[in-house]
């Protein structure tokens, strides 16, 4: 089956095409680009479809990517650029366009050896033992995170997350990032890269979503509630109704930034513009996810019945179709001003910190 | 619709990061053991119904991330819950030692009426024991809790522990049997026993409430 995939554009032979896969299952491989096996669930049919349409977009925008950058490794921020990144960056080029857009190459550039020297320095027992517990338990789905991979990627999930704990003491070690850690490696390929790609989204581009009291991610969840109290009222209705905390549905989506929420494709697609434009897209994620799934959560009934619809509206086709997908988070919330996040994030910030003190 | 069961209680699972709190709850509502799953993040719930004493009692399990910070989000769960299992792993003494502060927070965060029981997770792994039998016994016996020690990797002791604890809610609600759907049911609930019951025709009217 294997040789079948190699034998592209030569003619097939006879005894070749006895064996040609008659299955989406056959024809398409059981474990992703990224090394994800798919779930005994994965529907095969439907993504052999979706990526039909799919690899032509990509080869589209893989030529005019190429055709922008000419060879270049700077990118410059222009309405050119964004519309580039909103409509996917190709594969090839991601790990060079999320460091330039995020500022991470620059630092890079200007701190060399750094991430070398936080690594070799003396380390934190606590923090070391907290990480180690993660290593085995983040993408035990993946190949290349498994302990008989090689090579294998825990080791240098380690190192980041060692070198990022010394690095932002304030933040140390949370659970949640070493997902984050583990989706920059597999695209980067790099463990400074990823160091540093994980200063960018922690140090600047997210709010204090890790740090011990967490503030930043439970002002996000509410920053949500305000918003789908305006755009989808009737949602929000229903989770007061059945006094539903948004944290409880929410807060793995901030933590992870979608990361085993939502499909791996999808994903990368959201962190390119995440990268790029910042936090803000989460919230259009989100609220995107709320509101095309409205009649689906209304329907509930009870707060486990709610919960289960939120877990619901994150898989299928809507959010499989990543391009379509990418285009509604644009289109569908309506408007969404970066002054009308800093404001909410204002009140509810001083809402909770009044709550808590 | 018949009416699937008769009272519906929150127990909640709490321990350092890695005990296993995950594997047990998976191993009990699933019957299912994965030796390598994602840490959990933030908390999540699973759902199973028991008989006990000839009462159908539907619990409903919250499981909660480890991490210390992460109690910034999941002790807001504790006053939900009616019983917590305080899970340490046996092969980790730190774990063990944890158990004092997870206990002192339940103390400080969930209701008085709150029933604990402590449970000593991955007994299978004997050769890296670093928490004596004894040791949980005296520690259990200091607070006044029952004390089993678990594996969910070989499903010892699993139906026993969550049945033993939902056994001490009943109890402890044991005056109220008559009228417990509404004493320990707050309205989420009823809500929820009414649903089932089929009290609720429609729900798309987000406007109605379903309880009234």
């Amino acid at each position: 089956r294997e040789k079948l995939g190699n034998g592209t554009g030569s003619p097939a032979q006879p005894q070749l095409r006895i064996n040609m896969p008659s299955t989406a299952k056959e024809r398409v491989p059981s474990v992703d680009p990224y090394g994800f096996e798919r779930s005994a669930d994965f529907d095969y049919n439907t993504y052999e479809e979706l990526m039909s349409e799919y690899l032509a977009i990509l080869t589209r925008r893989s030529i005019k990517w190429s055709k922008m950058l000419q060879g270049r490794s700077r990118v410059e921020r222009n309405l050119k650029v964004k519309r580039y990144v909103r409509k996917g960056v190709p594969n090839e080029h991601r790990a060079l366009i999320w460091l330039a857009a995020s500022g991470s190459q620059e630092q890079m550039e200007k701190n060399a050896g750094y991430y070398q020297s936080l690594l070799q320095a003396q380390h934190d027992p606590k923090l070391v033992e907290a990480i180690r517990t993660d290593l085995h338990r983040t993408f035990p789905d993946n190949v290349q995170f498994q302990k008989t991979a090689n090579p294998c990627l825990q080791k240098t999930l380690y190192n980041v997350l060692v070198a990022y704990g010394h690095h932002n003491k304030a933040v140390g070690y949370c659970q949640g990032m070493n997902f984050i850690a583990g989706y920059l490696i597999i695209i980067t390929k790099d463990e400074e890269k990823s160091f540093w790609l994980m200063e960018a989204l922690i140090g600047r581009i997210l709010p204090d979503y890790y740090t011990p009291a967490m503030l930043g991610l439970k002002t996000d969840q509410e920053v949500l509630g305000e918003l789908v109290k305006v755009k989808v009222p009737a949602v929000w209705q229903a989770m007061t109704q059945h006094n539903v905390m948004w944290t409880l549905v929410v807060s793995r989506w901030f933590i992870c930034l979608f990361i085993d929420i939502l499909p791996v494709e999808t994903v990368l697609r959201i962190w390119d513009c995440l990268f790029y434009e910042g936090s803000k897209i989460l919230f259009r994620v989100a609220l995107t996810l709320i509101h095309h799934n409205q009649d689906l959560i209304l329907q509930a009934r009870n707060l486990p019945d709610i919960c289960d619809r939120f877990k619901q509206i994150t898989k299928g086709a809507f959010v499989e179709d990543c391009h379509t997908f990418m285009q509604k988070i644009f289109k569908e919330p309506g408007s969404l001003s970066k002054a009308t996040i800093t404001k909410l994030r204002e009140a509810c910030r001083a809402k909770i910190m009044a709550e808590e003190s | 619709m018949a009416k699937q069961y008769d009272v519906l209680f929150r127990l909640l699972l709490l321990g350092d990061s890695g005990v296993g709190k995950t594997c047990l709850l998976c191993r009990f509502t699933d019957n299912e053991f994965h030796p390598s799953h994602i840490s959990t993040i933030g908390v999540d719930f699973k759902m199973k119904t028991l008989e006990i004493d000839g009462i159908k009692v539907r619990i409903q399990i919250w499981d909660t991330a480890g991490q210390e910070r992460y109690q910034t989000i999941t002790k807001q769960y504790y006053r939900r819950a009616q019983g917590i299992f305080l899970v340490y792993d046996i092969t980790s003494e730190r774990s063990f030692q944890h158990i004092m502060k997870w206990a002192s927070d339940v103390d400080e965060y969930a209701p008085d009426k709150v029933q604990k029981i402590l449970v000593g997770n991955k007994s299978d792994e004997e050769q890296k024991r670093q928490v004596a039998t004894a040791q949980g016994n005296k520690l259990a016996k200091a607070y006044g809790m029952d004390f089993f020690e678990t594996s969910a990797f070989t499903n010892h002791n699993i139906t026993e522990s969550f049945t033993r604890l939902a056994e001490l809610v009943l109890q402890a609600n044991k005056k109220d049997l008559d009228v417990l759907r509404v004493s320990i049911n707050d309205k989420l609930n009823l809500a929820a026993l009414e649903e089932e019951e089929g009290v609720c025709d429609s729900s798309s009217d987000a406007q109605k409430t379903c309880w009234c």
